[in-house]
Parts: C-alpha cells; structure tokens; sequence
C-alpha cells in the first residue's frame, strides 16, 4: 500500500466494488421482479454500497472508516434479512417490495447498519472496555500524517476537521444537484428530466423532486456539520483547553454523521421522495422507501449535532484558561454557547416529528393521520419547534466568525463587545418563539398568527445590534483585504440582503402570498449564504495555516471571491424576482407565458459560475496542503491566542498555558495585551503525556 | 430540610422523600377517580418532580465554576454537567411527546385499568427509592449494601417494564388476560392497538418511548452493579451517581406520564 497512490487504488477499487455491487444488485432484482432493470433502485443501492466501501477500502485498508462501511453494509443485510425472515415465517404477503426487501426490513436494516457502524469504526471501543471495568488512557495518539483522518481519533482538531471535510462532501454532492435542477429549470417546460426518463424507479419529474429535496437536506446537513467543524477546530484552542471536555463523545458526535451521509444517499436510490425537506405528512407518509431512508438520516446526523452542542457548552463552562471571564470570552465563543443552547435542545423535536412519521408508516400509527383522528398540522409545529431555530444554529457561528475576523482585518477594537455578545444569546432565546410563522397558511388557529409575526419581526433586533456593530468596527479602520476579509465582508453585504428580505415575510398580509414562492428561496439563500457560507470560507483561509502550516494561494482565493459573490447575488435577485411573479418553489416546470424564461436562463448562468468558483476553492485547498506558501508565524497578525505559537498546533494545544490579561479585541491599542503564556498558567492547557506504548489501534 | 452529607441523615431524608411521594401518589390517584382536577393533577406532579429533582437527583450538585483543577472529583463535576445538558436535551422529546397526546386527545384519556396503572407507578417509584439509599451506601463504602439494594432496584425495574411491555400491551395475551384478570378488569374487553385512532397511537409511543430508557437504565444499572461487586466504585463512584440520576429521570418522565395518560380527563372509548 505504501508504493502506491492511495487515491488511485481507492478510485480503481471504487469502480470494481461499484461494478460487482450492480451486478449483484441486478441478479437479485431479476430473480425477484422477472426483469432486467439496468437503472432500477436495487442494481444501485448494491453498487452505491460496495462502490463507497470499495474506495475507502482502497485508501486506507481495512480500518477505521472502511471498517464502518463493512459493518454497515453487512449489517443492513443482516438486520434486512432477518425482518424478511420473520415475514416470510409470519406468511406475509409482501416479504419482496418493489426494491428487492420490503420497507420494514430495509428500515430496520439501516437502523442496524447505522449501528454496527458505531462499532465496526471503533468509536465505542474505550466505552466497551470501561462498561467491561477496564481503565483506557486519558488519551490516544494518533497515527501520523494524513491517516489520522479516516480513523477514530480523540484529538477536537483532527475531529475538527473530519467535520469539515464530511460537511465539503456533503456540500459537493448537495451542489452538483442543485446544478441538475438548474440546468432542467433554465427553460420553461421539461427537456431532459421528463417523464420517460427513467433512473432508480423514478421518472424525470421524480427525480427532480428527489434531487430537490436532498440538495435541501444534504446542505443543510452539510453546514451543521461545518458549524461543527469550526466550533471543534476553534473553540478549545482559544479557550485555552487541551482538548473538548469529553473527547470520546465527540469522536462519537462525528462518526454518527458518517452512516447519516450513507443513508442520504440510500434515500436518492431507493425511490427517493418528492417532499421537499421539510418531509410534511400526508405525502410523506406515502412516498417511497427513500422517505425512510431519508428520515433516519437525519435522525442520525441529529444525533451529532446534540451530542457536540453539549460537548461544546461542557467545555465552554468548565475549561476556560486562568482570567478569562465571561466578558473576555472571544465573540465566536459566544456564538458557538448561543448556538449549542438550540442545537441541544431543539434538535430532539425534528428527530421526534421524523419517527412519529416513521411509526405511521411502519406500524400504522395515526398520528397525522385525520381518517384516524390525527393532525397533520401538529408535525408541522414539531418539525418547525425545531427547523425554524436550525436557521440560527447554521448562522450564529458564522456571524460569531465575522465578528471575530473583522477586528483583525480592520485593525480596531471591536464596538460594543458586551451587546454582541449579548445579541447571539438573545437571538437564540428569540428563536425558540417563533417557529409557527412558517404556518401562516398552514389553517392552523387563526389568533395564533399574529403573536407569532411579532416574535419574528422582534429577531430584526439583536441582528441589527451585530449590524451596527460591524459597521462601526470598520468605521475609520485601517482596512485589509486578503482572502477571508473579502468573505467576511461578502457575508455582511449578503446577510444584510437577506436580513431586510425577512420582515416581509414576517408580515402576515404579505406572507400570505410570499408564502412557497421563490421568493423565499431567495431570501433563505441570502441568509444561509451571508449568515454561514461565506463566512464559512473566510474561516477555512483563515484558519487553514492554522492546521497545515501552509496558506492558501491568495489569488485564487481571490478569483474564488470575485466569481462566487456577483454570480450569487444574480441568482438570489432573479430568485426574489421570479418569486414576486409567481414562480412556486419546488416544481420542475413553470408557465412560459409567465415570461420569466430569460431570468432562469441568466439564473442558470450564475448557479454554475458559482459551480465554478467553489471548484476553483477545492482545488486550491487540494493544491495549498502539500504545495501552498509556508505561514508557520502569525500571519495576520492576531491577538487570538492560537496565534502567538507556531503552526501547525501541537497535538494537545499550548505547550506552555496562557492566562488572559487584557481584553480580546483591543487591536491599534498601544500596551494592550490579551494573553500571557506562562507555566502558571491554567492545567487545563497542560499536555497530557501520552504512553509510548499506547498505540492507537 | 436542607440537602445533607451525612450517611445517616442522607437515608432517613430518602426514606421521608419517599414517603411523601407515595403520598402524593396516593392524593393523585384519589383525585383523579373521584373528581377530575387537571390544575391538582398537574401541581401534584410538578412538586413530584421537583422532589425527586432536588432529593434524588441532586440537582444541587450541579457545579458550574471554573477552577483550576484536574482531580477526579473535577472531572467528575464535568461529567455531571454532562451528564444534565444530555437530560435537559432528553427531557425535551418528552415534553415533545407530551405536547403531542395534549394535541391529540386535549382533555381525554384511553380507556385503561386504573389498578395496574397504579401497581407499575408504585413499583417504578419504589425502584428510585432503593436506587438512592444504593447509591448512598455506595458514596459512604458499603459495597454489599450498594449491590442489595441495585439488585433490588434492577427487579423493580424489570416488574416495570414487564408490566408494561406484556401486560398493558397485550403481547402475550394470555398472560396479559390473567393479570388484567386479578386486577378487576373484565373479560372480553377489546385492549388498546397502535392502530385504534389517536389514543392508542399516543399511548403506546409514549409508554415505548418511555420503556426504551428503561431498558437503557436497566442495563446501565446491571452495568455499574457488575463492576460495583469487582470493587471499581470502592473509591471513585461516580459512574454509579451517573446511573442513580439517569434512574430517577426516567422516574421523573414517568411522575408527569401517568397522569397524562391514565389520570386526567375523561374516558373515550
């Protein structure tokens, strides 16, 4: 293995794997439907399965993450098989379904896959041992170089960036869809997803619907786990921690995200479901298998948010360095409280309305079911009790990042630290309040709409204190503008579109009819692009020299900028534009005589130079990890901690402990220190000696 | 009646705690079979909860400073904090649950025996009473008397789900008659399906999803009670805490279950 390019022999074994997968796939569908079905949903899910195991297989051998894969793939079999042998015992009339196993088994197989998962990766295996009475270290050592990433290790910033990594996957695969929907959408009428396509039992409009609703979930999946990546990599290092307070937990946190990703893309090949991601009974209680698949996805990926957030506020509360107060906490930690608070709480709610809808389908349940007395109306509360706060559990970090990042760049204490930090709490607290202004015309009680419209117009509030907080910070600085500064600025100029496109839809009267028009996409992708995207990318050039010791190529970078932020404010006019004409949102075709063809057209262009440009991000962070500029010292010249060492961050953090001194953003003052190091400081930043004879497994 | 560190003290609060909630538990009953008061029911329950709260789970332990410290007894605080955001995280699919049957069947209930509901009631909150004197002796040294009384705690617990699982669902019928049979009920009365219309959707997941943290906290007490008997705990007993809290919180979910499903709000058949 060590000769070899391991990404050659895991694209090579990905095409066999894929290949002998589809073949099994399609000797098992003859055998129960009689045809041959070339792009039918059981040759896929084979080959998907073994084509995934195959490539991980071919990178890294079998461990760590292959591991997983093999169990997962040998439990869903498993636990498949077995529903269908009781049901063929029970004499069942349906032990096939349509996808080769009928939708009990396929449901209880992913749930055993799902777990098998967890311990064919290794994750629960310290947990095993202390259940068993055996002591483990406190911690690990990782295996060197870049193999560390595809096994379970201990150490937040190397979960930090599996998190981030996972979340780029996702957001690759969330975008080449949105980029299938958009090219069929730049015309009027269907041109290449119509109903004779045919592709994993669905017809064209199917799959667009399909692929719809997953580039929904997949992104927004994929920014939870970013916002993970971000608070795991950062937090403990500017807190002055070693390491989170329970590493276990937060290996555990991601490794759940990895069989989510799987089953994700299980739910496209096993019939998708045409819901959208909101996933709203009656019709998913009637969709295909992949409406389960789908379900259990983010029942999983739900499962590492919550757990993080409370990993992320244990830390927080307890693993502070010496002197660092609540008033000195960096802002993005602040951010990163806010945001836990919801993710840990809420997040059960989205998991609950999944698995009533789950149980309906299995067991024939009524909850929303009205010939039964059930109310479809109620999974609506629970699902938004929860999706609606998900909107500030994706942006919170990112305006924590903008203001964390606009002091350095702007060379200026930043204004009114305690209301910003104040203001992510309250938007937070907001948040829970709000939720049922989705459901203005949902026929839920009448008197409750108006409660609901001011709690949502009250949000404005807090989010404007960060306006006028940014705007004053930069007032009269002495500006930079490399790669991240660019981003944080792009973010507020984008957040603040989406930020003044809110309140109309706040406005019962208006919402009325804004309500499912792209009107609403236009504002959702102006918040979720301002409020996490963009800074999301100024996070990565910010703190990649951080982690590798190398900085991303500046022009490029730029090239990345000044692609993406024209082409996506395009998009996001022509969405609101379209919207206001009375384009519906989540159709595959629209009236040409309403005369917006030329607008889709012009959309279309953007989306995929936006495409373009996130290519162009990928190749550079490729390029820059063994070949970009060396930047070991404090290259932008911050006063955050995790600066004043040397990169790349030893494994435990802080050789030597910091205590704080001073305030955190006072920049262009004269004798303002923040930090200290010294042996004094904190033992909470002490590295912890690991054995020699410990080797990580 | 301020919370106490001293062995002896610590035993005869738990037992005065108990007995006022077998009181309460009692009062609940009462009310709910001679005259229907949610207002009563519901106040009943919360000071219910907040007893075993603040007693049994003592929530007071909960230590939010930030020291300068890498001792077991830190880490342990750690873990506690822990250990309550994991339950405020899990207290909120209850709630969620809860919210649910309140849409679903407002002021009704399924029809259900009234004795058996009782019976599964008094031998969960029982189960918490032996679970914190285990828990003392524990944290004070007395190993045999922690297993005596885990041991005791696990059985209850298993009455309970058993009660549950078998008896009020129906899933051995015969067995299920036979008890139903000793408590009163009736011959050839139709029991409650997952499939018959909203309540007994509500009802069976709110009792699954209640017996599956049972069957958790059954095995994190088979757990700690395993390697409690090896001598693991003799020192550092944190872990047995961690399982005692996670026990009375599922006592807790069940304070606020069964009123909602067996006491408030008339019969619908």
């Amino acid at each position: 293995m060590s000769k070899t390019n391991p990404v050659r022999s895991g694209l090579l074994l990905l095409v066999v794997g894929g290949a002998i997968g589809y073949g099994i796939g399609l000797v098992l569908d003859l055998l129960i439907s009689g045809s041959l079905n070339f792009n039918g949903s059981v040759a896929a899910a084979f080959a998907l399965l073994l084509a995934v195991t195959s490539f991980f297989f071919g990178i890294y051998g079998y461990r760590g993450i292959t591991r997983g894969l093999v169990f997962q793939v040998v439990g869903t079999l498993l636990g498949a098989l077995f529903i269908t042998g009781i049901r063929a015992l029970l004499g069942s009339k349906t032990i096939f379904g349509p996808f080769f196993f009928s939708e009990p088994a396929w449901v209880f197989g992913a749930l055993v896959g799902d777990v098998s998962f967890i311990f064919g990766v290794g994750v629960m295996n310290d947990w095993v041992k202390w259940a068993r009475g055996i002591d483990t270290p406190e911690h690990h050592e990782d295996e060197p170089g870049w193999e560390k990433y595809f096994g379970v290790s201990l150490d937040h910033k190397v979960i930090g960036i599996q998190y981030t990594a996972n979340a780029l996957v996702l957001m690759a695969i969330g975008g080449t869809f949105a980029m299938i929907f958009r090219t069929e959408l730049a015309q009027s009428q269907l041109q290449f997803l119509t109903t004779t396509f045919k592709l994993f039992n669905q017809t064209g409009p199917q799959f667009y619907n399909t692929i719809m609703s997953l580039h929904g979930i997949m992104m927004i999946i994929s920014i939870l786990l970013g916002v993970s990546g971000i608070m795991n990599y950062v937090v403990p290092m500017i807190i002055g921690a070693h390491d989170m307070a329970f590493p276990r937990l937060n290996a555990f946190a991601y490794w759940v995200a990895v069989p989510a990703t799987v089953l994700f893309l299980m739910s496209l090949v096993l019939g998708g479901f045409d819901t959208g991601w909101t996933g709203y009974p009656p019709l998913s209680a009637r969709a295909p298998v992949g409406m389960q698949m789908f379900f259990l996805a983010v029942f999983t990926a739900g499962w590492s948010s919550i757990l993080g957030s409370a990993n992320v506020i244990a830390t927080v509360v307890r693993m502070r360095a010496k002197g660092m107060t609540a008033m000195r906490l960096p802002i993005f930690v602040w951010a990163s409280i806010a945001t836990s608070i919801i993710a840990l709480t809420a997040t059960q709610l989205i998991g609950l309305s999944f698995q009533l809808v789950m149980f309906q389908r299995l067991f024939g349940m009524g909850f929303f079911d009205a010939s039964k007395g059930g109310n479809p109306v109620l999974f609506q509360h629970l699902f938004w009790f929860y999706s609606h706060p998900a909107v500030y559990v994706f942006v919170l970090p990112g305006l924590g990042v903008i203001s964390e990042l606009l002091p350095v760049f702007a060379r200026k204490p930043l204004f009114g630290y305690r209301w910003i930090a104040m203001s992510s709490l309250g938007i937070a607290l907001v948040g829970f309040t709000v939720w049922a202004h989705h459901m203005f015309t949902s026929g839920m009680n009448e008197y409750l709409r108006v409660p609901f419209m001011y709690s949502t117009l009250l949000v404005a509030v807090p989010t404007g204190v960060k306006f006028f907080s940014w705007v004053a910070t930069l007032w009269g600085g002495k500006i930079e503008t490399p790669t991240p500064m660019l981003f944080v600025l792009g973010a507020i100029i984008v957040f603040l579109l989406g930020g003044i496109t809110g309140p109309p839809n706040a406005a019962i009267a208006l919402d009325l009819h804004l309500h499912d028009t792209y009107w609403v996409v236009g504002h959702f992708h102006d918040t979720i692009f301002g409020g996490f995207v963009f800074p999301f990318f100024a996070a990565i050039y910010y703190w990649f020299p951080k982690a590798t010791g190398r900085r991303m190529n500046e022009f490029w970078g730029k090239m990345h900028f000044w692609i993406m932020t024209p082409s996506f404010l395009v998009l996001t006019f022509g969405m609101m534009r379209v919207g206001l004409l009375g384009m519906r949102r989540r159709i595959a075709d629209y009236d040409p005589a309403l005369g917006f063809d030329s607008t889709h057209l012009i959309m279309t262009i953007a989306g995929f130079l936006i495409f373009f440009s996130v290519l162009i991000f990928f190749i550079n962070l490729f390029h820059s990890i063994n070949h970009g500029e060396k930047a070991e010292g404090n290259i932008w010249n911050s006063r955050s901690p995790e600066w004043q060492v040397p990169s790349p961050m030893p494994v435990h953090n802080f050789e030597v402990p910091f205590v704080v001194v001073g305030e955190p953003y006072d920049y262009g003052l004269a004798d303002s220190k923040y930090v200290e190091f010294s042996p004094n400081g904190s033992k909470h930043a002490e590295r912890t000696a690991v054995p020699e004879t410990e080797k990580h497994h | 009646m301020l919370h106490t560190e001293d062995k002896k003290s610590v035993l005869s609060q738990g037992i005065i705690i108990f007995v006022y909630l077998a009181i309460l538990t009692g009062l609940e009953f009462l009310v709910a079979i001679s005259f229907d008061s949610v207002p009563l029911l519901v106040t009943v329950a919360l000071v219910k909860a907040a007893l075993v709260v603040y007693y049994y789970m003592h929530v007071y332990k909960l230590n939010l400073e930030q020291e300068d410290d890498t001792s077991y007894d830190y880490k342990s605080d750690t873990n506690r904090l822990g250990l309550w955001l994991f339950l405020v995280s899990d207290s909120f699919v209850f709630a969620g649950l809860m919210a649910m049957r309140i849409n679903l069947l407002g002021l009704t209930r399924p029809e259900l025996n009234q004795f058996l509901g009782l019976a599964v009631t008094a031998v969960l909150l029982i189960s918490s009473y032996f679970m914190n004197r285990g828990e003392t002796l524990m944290h004070n040294g007395d190993r045999q008397g922690f297993l005596r009384n885990t041991a005791i705690t696990f059985l209850l617990g298993l009455g309970f789900l058993l009660g549950v699982v078998i008896i009020e669902w129906h899933t051995i019928p015969a067995i299920a008659e036979a008890v139903l049979h000793l408590f009163g009920e009736p011959a050839g009365v139709e029991p409650l399906k997952p499939t018959s219309g909203v309540a007994g959707a509500a009802f069976f997941m709110m009792t699954g999803m209640h017996a599956f943290h049972v069957l958790t906290g059954l095995i994190l007490l088979a757990i700690v009670w395993f390697n409690g008997r090896r001598g693991l705990y003799d020192e550092k007993n944190y872990p047995v805490e961690a399982a005692a809290v996670y026990w009375h919180f599922v006592d807790v979910v069940w304070i606020f279950f069964y009123p909602a499903l067996y006491l408030i709000g008339t019969v619908v058949k």
